[in-house]
């Protein structure tokens, strides 16, 4: 299938469906009128259809639209939404679940046999393009099928594929750890602001750094603790200020952090 | 050329069996002197060929680079102890924790126009040729000085030129840092007990890791962080350990080591620099046996406080 010909599905309109959507669109690989997106009602389908996607109510019309369909419900939606569809599943269908929590096991017992189903964790970023995204394949998706969802979705971020096990942990760290990012940059601008900074420009600034310096640690390919070293000059302000985070134990944190995460994404996944 | 040591402790001791093992110097053109003759080392440093004596102004009229190794506030003492006796061959070599070159030229420049100080911080393992030196040359020291105390100690590990207001934090980090080795080598050494190793077999693991792993950094282009990240498979046994050692602030510890001792060292050295010292702060057969050496007198007698640097006596005579 090439992508630009590939019609896709969504069932669920949410910010994660959006997200994939906008970052499809926008790199101009899809055409508008191949993408239908469902959903039960018309609050979400507005901004789907500034894009040029045709809308629906009907999940099986969804379906029947599509070939390649993104299963982007509330994880307790899904086992209803399946039955659902399931019938109008063929074997031509490329099922996409990015239904945190959602074993690919759990979605093929709940499709026909023989369905190619692949599991995909996103991340919020995906909304400006930026995301982290982490798909594993199910017992009947090939190599193939998963070389066209990372060309599909290379415009969302960074794409990669991994085993279902890793899937738990994509989510603790960057899953979740998006949030982490807000509460660090929080923090920051709340130095700031203790130092004498309004709090309005705290903010901007603490959000600006952030994604400075996250894009020379993507980009620049070096290991952020050369990058570290290198901002730290001998006796200057960065490494009397690291030493603080240190001495706050804030490696220990993270780690813990991501830790916990992944662990609740490993629980909610057995449930 | 002779090399002489004013003090015959744990570092004249470490240095020449350095020095020697590297063969840069025949031992019997090495002479070291202490008034305590009863010292461990000493008895070491006789065994080993070295010439040995009583008398800190023997020592400096038989050398040509002269090594101070001793206490810190023992340094005014021996300045004045030899000060009439350096010459302008002789290069004197400071390696006291904390006394600055000024203080010591000070001293000396009542004696001799342009005395050739350097001063160094070097740490015990220079006694396995594993040292880790750094120096600064004085006012009046030559270029040719620095190149050949850099060669000798050079000899026994690593040394480079720095600039003196940083030997403070090499106190603390390289100076100090090998009591924080084996801090950590007694503990992980109980880890392996703990886990069912026998104990010399522990410390012997132990040990040879943190030798190996001090290797490969020094060897590799890579920041340790990354030569971590080499060793850390995902979810495997040393990420686990690693949290535990975040969890308990570990880095955090070992930055706060090296403050405390750079501070410690730089607090040290203003105590010396302003206040007297009693001479019961001094060992009694050093102070005793330094002022029974012909030539030397301490201001008001032995019994009354000495004042290390001679700030209220610039000119004071000396027999």
């Amino acid at each position: 299938m090439e992508p630009s010909e590939v019609k896709i599905g969504f069932i669920g309109a949410g910010n994660m469906a959006f997200g994939i959507t906008k970052g499809i669109l926008l790199s101009g690989g899809v055409l508008p009128r191949n993408v239908t997106v469902s959903a039960p009602s018309s609050n979400n389908l507005g901004r789907f259809q500034e894009l040029g996607a045709a809308v629906t109510h009907s999940n099986t019309d969804a379906v029947a639209a599509s070939r390649l369909i993104f299963l982007a419900v509330k994880p307790h939606l899904v086992p209803a939404i399946l039955r659902e569809v399931a019938p109008h599943v063929t074997r031509e269908h490329v099922v996409v679940s990015v239904a945190a929590g959602v074993t690919i096991a759990t979605l093929e017992e709940l499709l026909p046999p023989e369905s190619v189903v692949l599991r995909l964790m996103p991340n919020l970023p995906c909304m400006v393009q930026e995301g982290a995204l982490l798909f594993s394949r199910g017992s009947r998706a090939g190599p193939g099928e998963g070389a066209l969802l990372k060309t599909l979705l290379g415009p969302c971020g960074l794409v990669e594929e991994g085993p279902e096990s890793w899937i738990d942990a994509h989510t603790g760290l960057s899953g979740s750890g998006v949030a982490f990012v807000y509460l660090f940059a929080e923090a920051l601008a709340d130095g700031g602001v203790k130092m004498g900074m309004p709090s309005a420009l705290a903010q901007r600034i603490a959000a600006q750094t952030v994604l400075g310096a996250g894009r020379l640690l993507r980009d620049s390919g070096r290991h952020p603790a050369q990058l570290r070293s290198d901002v730290c000059t001998p006796g200057g302000t960065t490494i009397y200020g690291l030493h603080a985070l240190e001495l706050g134990g804030l490696r220990a944190a993270v780690m813990g952090a991501v830790e916990a995460a992944t662990e609740r994404a490993r629980e909610l996944g057995r449930k | 050329m002779s090399v002489g040591f004013i003090g015959a402790g744990q570092l004249a001791h470490a240095l020449v069996k350095g020095f020697t093992a590297a063969g840069v110097i025949a031992t019997h053109k090495i002479m070291a002197s202490s008034p305590d003759t009863e010292l461990p080392t000493v008895s070491g440093l006789r065994k080993m060929g070295v010439n040995f004596t009583t008398s800190n102004k023997e020592t400096a009229n038989r050398s040509d680079v002269l090594f101070l190794a001793v206490k810190p506030h023992i340094i005014p003492f021996v300045l004045d102890e030899i000060g009439p006796d350096i010459q302008d061959r002789h290069l004197i070599v400071s390696c006291a924790a904390g006394v600055t070159i000024s203080s010591i030229e000070k001293k000396l420049v009542q004696y001799r126009p342009a005395p050739r100080v350097m001063r160094c911080m070097t740490n015990t393992p220079v006694v396995v040729r594993e040292g880790a030196t750094v120096y600064a040359v004085g006012t009046h020291a030559e270029a040719e000085d620095g190149r050949l105390l850099e060669q000798l100690m050079a000899s026994v590990g690593f040394c480079t030129e720095v600039e003196e207001d940083l030997i403070d934090a090499v106190t603390g980090l390289s100076g100090s840092g090998p009591a924080y080795a084996f801090t950590a080598l007694d503990a992980l050494a109980d880890g392996g007990v703990k886990m069912g190793l026998p104990r010399r077999l522990a410390v012997r693991l132990g040990a040879q890791a943190l030798l190996g792993a001090a290797k490969m950094l020094l060897d590799s282009e890579q920041h340790p962080g990354q030569l971590k990240d080499n060793v850390c498979s995902p979810g495997g046994a040393t990420i686990h350990a690693l949290h535990f050692l975040e969890s308990g602030g570990f880095r955090s510890l070992l930055i706060n080591a090296v403050e405390a001792s750079c501070i410690r060292t730089r607090e040290l050295q203003s105590l010396a620099d302003q206040e007297s010292i009693s001479p019961a702060a001094i060992k009694k057969t050093t102070l005793d046996k330094v002022l029974q050496q012909p030539g030397v007198a301490a201001a008001g007698g032995p019994k009354a406080a000495v004042s290390l640097f001679n700030k209220s006596n610039p000119g004071r005579k000396r027999n």
